[in-house]
């Protein structure tokens, strides 16, 4: 290697802040303990919300809140139908950290990170991730296919191999993470980079399907989660080794997890209330009859209001929307389990969460219902659960709580950060904030449209 | 010379070129306004008889309606119509209704494969043109394939002053695109100067119309009142959305939905 890149990032998806120091406790993970003991113990980090990867990492390499960078979850509306989309880095708006540093002439690398597929053009190598189809497409320059296709990269483990067996779901993570490590080092060596950042995928996956069997301990399954994040911990130790002791460093996660108690299939709960009529034939989560649903709702937790002059065939008069908002909350917080527990902790207002263009807060005198986009995309409602109760979509399925192959969901509050040679901002710190310090420790300034202020949590969520 | 017959000139050199360098020559028919459009340009140039097969890939999920244009149009005209289906694949029962991705490389990609290697073509002809869809944008007049049907469009062979390589290695073929030239509207006042059939899915029917075809499928119809050529020339002439808008872009979004699935987000 010419020389150690000048700021290297490892993300680990969904490592809660706490696993992350039972792991390291436990002695599973010593490289990463070795790193706590020379810098300090991982940070505690809030993600965003809902709390969805795709939305964290836009907003990580954005540096905006996402009723600017417009990403609000996997799944999406076309704007003025109910036809569903996916928004990625296509429809992100605002230039990412890697076109930001590229502006100011810096080499630049990353390598599946979440929302970076399409690749943008930088001044380096971008290599999309989860959601790109292909090898072809994944990569930009597209030529870089080539040298990933020769060591038989994979952009992302497969979810539907974990659906019918987990046991073959941990040999693919192992595959997938060895020739994510071989390229990572491949790519180090390969040029003088200023900013190098490396993603994990399959911390997400294993702890998505596998954390409650983890947490009880005592089997097979049990013994590969922790194999696996001692694979894990063995990349991270293959980084320090090439990138020596001194190059700032970054290691951090986008959200936390906490085990499943059941998945809630909230379009139907919003059936049984009476919010939503689905269509004759169900074809999509929004297959939804416009005229007599006064209100819907995306995954996770995103509750919209069918509002006349904005959806595509609103039935809500804007001089209810006030009205209507305040029953469906009324609504969402009434949920109750099998059991008589609440599912939902807070519903938060729109206006409460995401900053309308040249704001750096939220504005609580903009409760438009319409909005500038992409803002005017955004839920109306977005009802945040009590940990365990995963919220779904479910327009046809059989009942609101179900149990299924998957055994962890996302949480908010403990996504975690340790860092290196890297000065990050004092009190609470939120993953849209890091762009600062990205910028800062390049030389690069930081654009007045960021949002990197500290801003409290929305009321009732903590 | 006016627009519209430089651009048939251009076009009928082409076809003149690609039919004097390839043995085993083809042309790909749709059905639709564009290969229609070149099947008639292909007439012209042979003087109302064509000197090679029409090659139509038939997914069995087209609409009736070409089906009967089809059929039709090669009784009228004369046409060695050659029909491949992936049989295999549609006994399999691959339908759009699983896969789309799979769908379209089973009854098309593969049908095609299929076709070349029973019938050995060395060209193809294609009515494509460059202001359907950005990546057609680079593409060139000859236009190499591998066997695997790979297009590396980073590495093309200059077309400098109407040179074209027609040379093709073994297993490969060259797909001649002799309409790259022409955009959307010029097909159309094409079709309205020179009297063109095509299929009446292009007009008004209860307020909309295809405005490009493929698999019924796959395809949904744009809100239009266009009943004849000059009024689709008139919407066009003031239109901003996109040509293919109504064809399926959603193989991608198929694959994203199995992914997301997968992991419980749909």
């Amino acid at each position: 290697m010419q020389r150690p890149p000048k700021l290297v990032v490892l993300s680990l998806d969904g490592v809660p802040h706490g696993l992350a120091n039972r792991l390291m406790d436990a002695g599973h993970m010593p490289a990463l303990a070795g790193l706590c003991e020379r810098h300090g113990r991982p940070r505690m980090m809030r993600s965003v919300f809902p709390t969805v990867s795709c939305v964290a990492w836009a907003s990580y390499a954005t540096g905006r809140n996402p009723g600017k960078h417009g990403v609000f979850g996997f799944v999406d509306r076309r704007r003025g139908s109910y036809d569903l989309t996916f928004p990625n880095a296509a429809s992100m708006r605002g230039p990412n950290v890697w076109e930001i540093l590229s502006d100011h002439g810096k080499r630049v690398f990353g390598m599946n990170v979440p929302t970076t597929y399409p690749p943008r053009a930088v001044n380096g190598i971008l290599i999309g991730g989860f959601l790109a189809p292909s090898l072809e497409k994944v990569a930009y320059p597209p030529a870089e296919a080539a040298y990933l296709r020769s060591i038989d990269y994979r952009i992302d483990s497969d979810s539907v191999i974990a659906r019918e067996s987990k046991k073959d779901m941990l040999a693919d993570l192992a595959v997938t993470l060895a020739n994510r490590n071989q390229a990572m080092l491949h790519y180090l060596s390969a040029d003088c980079w200023d900013f190098f950042h490396t993603h994990v995928m399959g911390t997400d996956r294993i702890n998505h399907f596998l954390l409650a069997e983890a947490l009880r301990g005592e089997s097979d399954l049990a013994d590969g989660f922790y194999d696996y994040y001692r694979k894990v911990d063995g990349a991270v130790a293959s980084l320090l080794d090439v990138i020596g002791d001194d190059t700032p460093l970054m290691i951090l996660s986008d959200h936390g997890f906490c085990p499943i108690k059941y998945e809630v299939q909230l379009s139907r709960y919003l059936v049984e209330k009476g919010w939503t009529t689905p269509a004759g034939t169900i074809q999509s989560p929004l297959s939804i009859d416009p005229a007599k649903s006064r209100a819907f709702c995306l995954i996770p937790g995103r509750v919209y209001v069918n509002l006349r002059g904005r959806e595509g065939a609103g039935c809500v008069a804007p001089e209810e929307y006030d009205a209507v908002r305040a029953q469906l909350t009324r609504d969402l917080l009434d949920m109750l389990d099998p059991n008589g527990e609440p599912v939902i902790r807070c519903v938060v207002k729109r206006e409460n969460l995401y900053w309308p263009a040249g704001q750096h807060q939220p504005d609580d005198a903009n409760i438009n219902a319409a909005g500038t986009p992409p803002y005017d995309l955004a839920a109306d409602l977005i009802a945040i659960p009590h940990d365990g109760y995963d919220l779904k979509m479910g327009l046809s399925a059989p009942q609101t709580f179900l149990t299924t192959q998957l055994e962890g969901m996302h949480t908010a509050h403990d996504a975690m950060i340790l860092t290196r040679g890297i000065e990050l901002p004092e009190d609470e710190l939120e993953i849209r904030q890091l762009a600062g310090p990205i910028l800062d420790a390049l030389d690069v300034p930081a654009g007045e449209e960021l949002d990197l202020a500290q801003v409290p949590a929305p009321q009732g969520v903590a | 010379m006016d627009k519209l017959s430089e651009l048939e000139n251009q076009s009928i050199y082409i076809i003149r070129e690609a039919y004097h360098h390839f043995n085993k020559l083809a042309l790909l028919w749709s059905i639709g306004k564009d290969s229609t459009a070149l099947l008639w340009l292909c007439r012209k140039a042979f003087f109302g008889h064509l000197p090679f097969p029409v090659l139509h890939i038939d997914t069995s999920y087209k609409f009736e309606k070409m089906y009967k244009f089809r059929d039709e149009y090669a009784r009228k005209w004369g046409l060695d119509l050659i029909v491949a289906r992936n049989e295999e694949a549609l006994a399999r029962g691959v339908s759009c209704e699983g896969n789309k991705l799979e769908c379209c490389n089973e009854l098309k990609t593969n049908a095609l494969k299929q076709a070349i290697a029973r019938e050995g073509f060395e060209g193809l002809l294609l009515g494509i043109r460059r202001d359907e869809h950005g990546i057609r944008a680079k593409e060139r007049y000859f236009s190499p394939r591998d066997e695997q049907f790979k297009w590396d469009y980073e590495d093309q062979p200059p077309e400098l002053w109407d040179q074209y390589k027609s040379q093709a290695a073994e297993d490969t073929h060259v797909r001649i695109h002799p309409l790259l030239h022409w955009t959307e509207i010029d097909i159309w006042r094409y079709v309205q100067r020179e009297n063109i059939p095509y299929t009446e899915l292009y007009l008004s029917c209860e307020g909309k119309r295809y405005r490009s075809i493929g698999c019924k499928t796959c395809c949904s119809p744009v809100a239009s009142t266009a009943s004849n050529v000059d009024e689709i020339i008139a919407e066009l002439e003031v239109s901003t959305t996109g040509e293919r808008d109504g064809r399926a872009q959603d193989k991608e979004n198929t694959y994203t939905m199995q992914k997301l699935r997968a992991l419980g987000y749909m």
